[in-house]
């Protein structure tokens, strides 16, 4: 394995949450590489653990065991703090959900994570106007999120993930809550990430969204169950 | 993230909720405003008394007869006895600190002038009282040596009782007559003293002066007089003076127990010591109420801690550490106080203000019950805020963001 073209390596990861008495394995000693720019899709049924994997790829979550390397670099010695910064620079993360919040405009949501990363009133204005431009929104700065429709609201999502321009977009069933012809627009938008070099790893259950990626892993009761490696679209 | 963005979030965060910041900037409004009203009002009926002790007369030592334990709150003759006009000189003679000894007798009596009487309070004195109690005529002439000598019938009006009794008329000059127990006397008006007003616990315009000796040997037929009024050479000796006095009573009586030497330094300090234990409780009462805001504080950050669980995921997802978070809830919390606080101190200065207009009572607005207020508030903020915030900061974001 080659650690510096690696954005992620997973050497035997497993997370287990303790529920009272009941231990649940989400993950069982996973084991896995991703190429810097490569365009992944994470499958499986719910409860696979598929999300448990999203969250730690994403630090938000630490593995109870094993190690997670970003970019050669070992995460599970981190603090909070630092993790924070991963977050912050490195990792944009797209929501089914979409996670805006909504007392909020688009502008101020898409502010948000350059707020956090300490970039200047100016600055941040310009950048969060300009990636809301390429999401085109450019007409929607002003209006809360209840105010637009929800493909236009994952659009909004994918800027504020864009914003801080981190190399990676991890997408957690970003079509789960849109109807099929928004899901395509929003995964042609994916594409075109990925085109311009973007990491992009996305969970999601449907096979037409994972047909988007070129390589799939599919996960079942924590563990691996295979990989497909898909020809070059 | 400088502290202006995040002063930006938290009024935007308290903005969104206007009830519930308004509810819980009342209870620090309440707080801090009793604070400051009853602080003001014990302060200013301090500054009263203080006031009042001055005037009357700067150097005042006051000598009585003590109250002997078990008599029915009557003095006994033997102590009575030794408390004679003659015992005046002595105890002046006794200390260099000493200007002037006053004996004074008092009686109550019904003064009449031309179909109107008046019960009113008779003080035998001499022509050094004035000076001793800082209280001198304005029409007419003080009591004299000669009158004291020869127990003239001659009396100095206190400003009421002229009023009262003479109206508009001039009393100088003037005869009422005075019905001390079972005798009645003419006396003729000789000044009318200057308005003083009410002194501590008593009125002194509501008073006639005559001469000690006319007092005590043609009203009272008695030998012995009430008391005694001192006054010091100078404030700074006064304590020496009382020293002085006592040790003589001492000598005379035998038994510290049979006079009392009161002087205004004690008096000054007995009260002033009641006022600021006043004032000291006022404002610990009110500072519960500060403390049932601050309190009230902490259940609402609690409430929106909670509600705001998905925000504080999602800020946290976009790369808020938990500093960010801590200082966003915690800020809240101070801007709340530090608002209501200030709101409070209005709201208490114009209540306070209100309420001694209305009622008469003194009122004084102290600089440093101010600072303490809105210090304490900011600090109700910070403590109150803490829990609530670290809570808000210590969330895990997978946990927040309402996965699972």
């Amino acid at each position: 394995m080659n650690g510096a073209k690696q954005v992620f390596v997973a050497k035997g990861i497993s997370r287990i949450y303790t529920m009272g008495d009941v231990k649940v394995h989400a993950l069982r000693n996973v084991s896995f590489g991703i190429e810097t720019g490569e365009y992944l899709a994470i499958m499986g049924p719910s409860g696979s653990g598929k999300s448990t994997l999203m969250h730690i790829m994403g630090c938000l979550d630490r593995p109870s065991s094993g190690s997670l390397y970003l970019k050669g670099e070992p995460i599970d010695s981190l603090s909070d703090a630092e993790l924070a910064e991963i977050r912050n620079t490195e990792i944009g993360f797209v929501f089914q959900s979409f996670n805006l919040l909504p007392n909020m405009n688009i502008l101020e949501n898409v502010e948000l994570p350059l707020l956090y990363g300490g970039v200047p009133a100016p600055e941040r204005l310009a950048r969060a106007k300009q990636v809301l431009k390429a999401v085109g929104l450019q007409d929607r700065l002003h209006h809360r999120p209840s105010e637009i429709s929800g493909g236009q609201r994952q659009r909004a999502a994918i800027a504020r993930a864009l914003a801080n321009r981190p190399s990676i977009v991890l997408a957690d069933e970003p079509t789960g809550n849109l109807d099929t012809a928004t899901g395509k627009e929003i995964m042609e938008l994916f594409d075109e990430l990925n085109l311009r070099g973007n990491t992009i790893i996305l969970v999601t259950h449907e096979r037409e969204v994972a047909d988007h990626a070129s390589r799939i892993i599919y996960i079942k009761d924590g563990q691996i169950e295979y990989i497909e490696k898909r020809v070059e679209v | 993230m400088n502290l202006v963005e995040f002063m930006k979030i938290a009024l935007f965060s308290l903005s969104a909720n206007k009830l519930r910041t308004a509810l819980s900037l009342l209870g620090i409004v309440i707080g801090v405003a009793s604070v400051i009203t009853m602080v003001a009002l014990g302060t200013g009926a301090q500054e009263q008394v203080a006031s009042q002790i001055g005037a009357m007369g700067s150097n005042l030592i006051t000598v009585s007869p003590g109250f002997i334990r078990g008599g029915g709150g009557r003095v006994s003759q033997d102590v009575a006895d030794i408390f004679t006009l003659e015992l005046a000189t002595a105890i002046k003679s006794t200390s260099p600190f000493i200007k002037h000894v006053a004996p004074t007798s008092e009686t109550t009596a019904l003064a009449i002038y031309s179909g109107t009487n008046i019960r009113t309070r008779v003080v035998g004195i001499t022509p050094e009282y004035k000076e001793v109690i800082n209280h001198y005529p304005l029409v007419g002439r003080y009591i004299r040596d000669s009158d004291v000598d020869n127990s003239e019938k001659v009396a100095v009006l206190g400003s009421e009782v002229a009023l009262d009794l003479f109206g508009a008329e001039n009393p100088v000059g003037q005869k009422i007559r005075l019905i001390i127990g079972e005798r009645r006397h003419t006396l003729t008006i000789i000044g009318v003293m200057e308005p003083k007003g009410q002194v501590m616990m008593s009125n002194y315009d509501n008073r006639i002066y005559v001469p000690i000796t006319m007092l005590i040997n043609r009203g009272l037929t008695t030998r012995y007089v009430d008391g005694y009024s001192i006054e010091a050479v100078s404030k700074d000796v006064a304590k020496a003076a009382v020293k002085d006095v006592e040790a003589f009573m001492t000598r005379v009586l035998k038994d510290p127990d049979r006079f009392r030497v009161m002087s205004q330094d004690t008096i000054l300090e007995t009260v002033s010591q009641a006022t600021s234990t006043m004032t000291l409780l006022l404002g610990s009462v009110a500072s519960i109420a500060l403390l049932v805001g601050g309190i009230g504080i902490m259940n609402i950050m609690l409430v929106t801690v909670s509600e705001r669980t998905r925000e504080i995921g999602i800020r946290k997802a976009v790369g808020a550490k938990r500093k960010h978070i801590l200082a966003q809830f915690l800020l809240e919390a101070i801007l709340v106080s530090v608002c209501g606080g200030l709101l409070g101190l209005g709201v208490g200065w114009g209540g306070g203000y209100l309420i001694s207009n209305s009622m008469g009572w003194p009122f004084a607005f102290s600089l440093p019950a101010v600072v303490i207020a809105i210090g304490f508030a900011a600090c109700v903020g910070l403590f109150f805020g803490i829990y609530p915030a670290m809570k808000a900061a210590s969330m895990d974001p997978v946990e927040a963001l309402g996965y699972e």
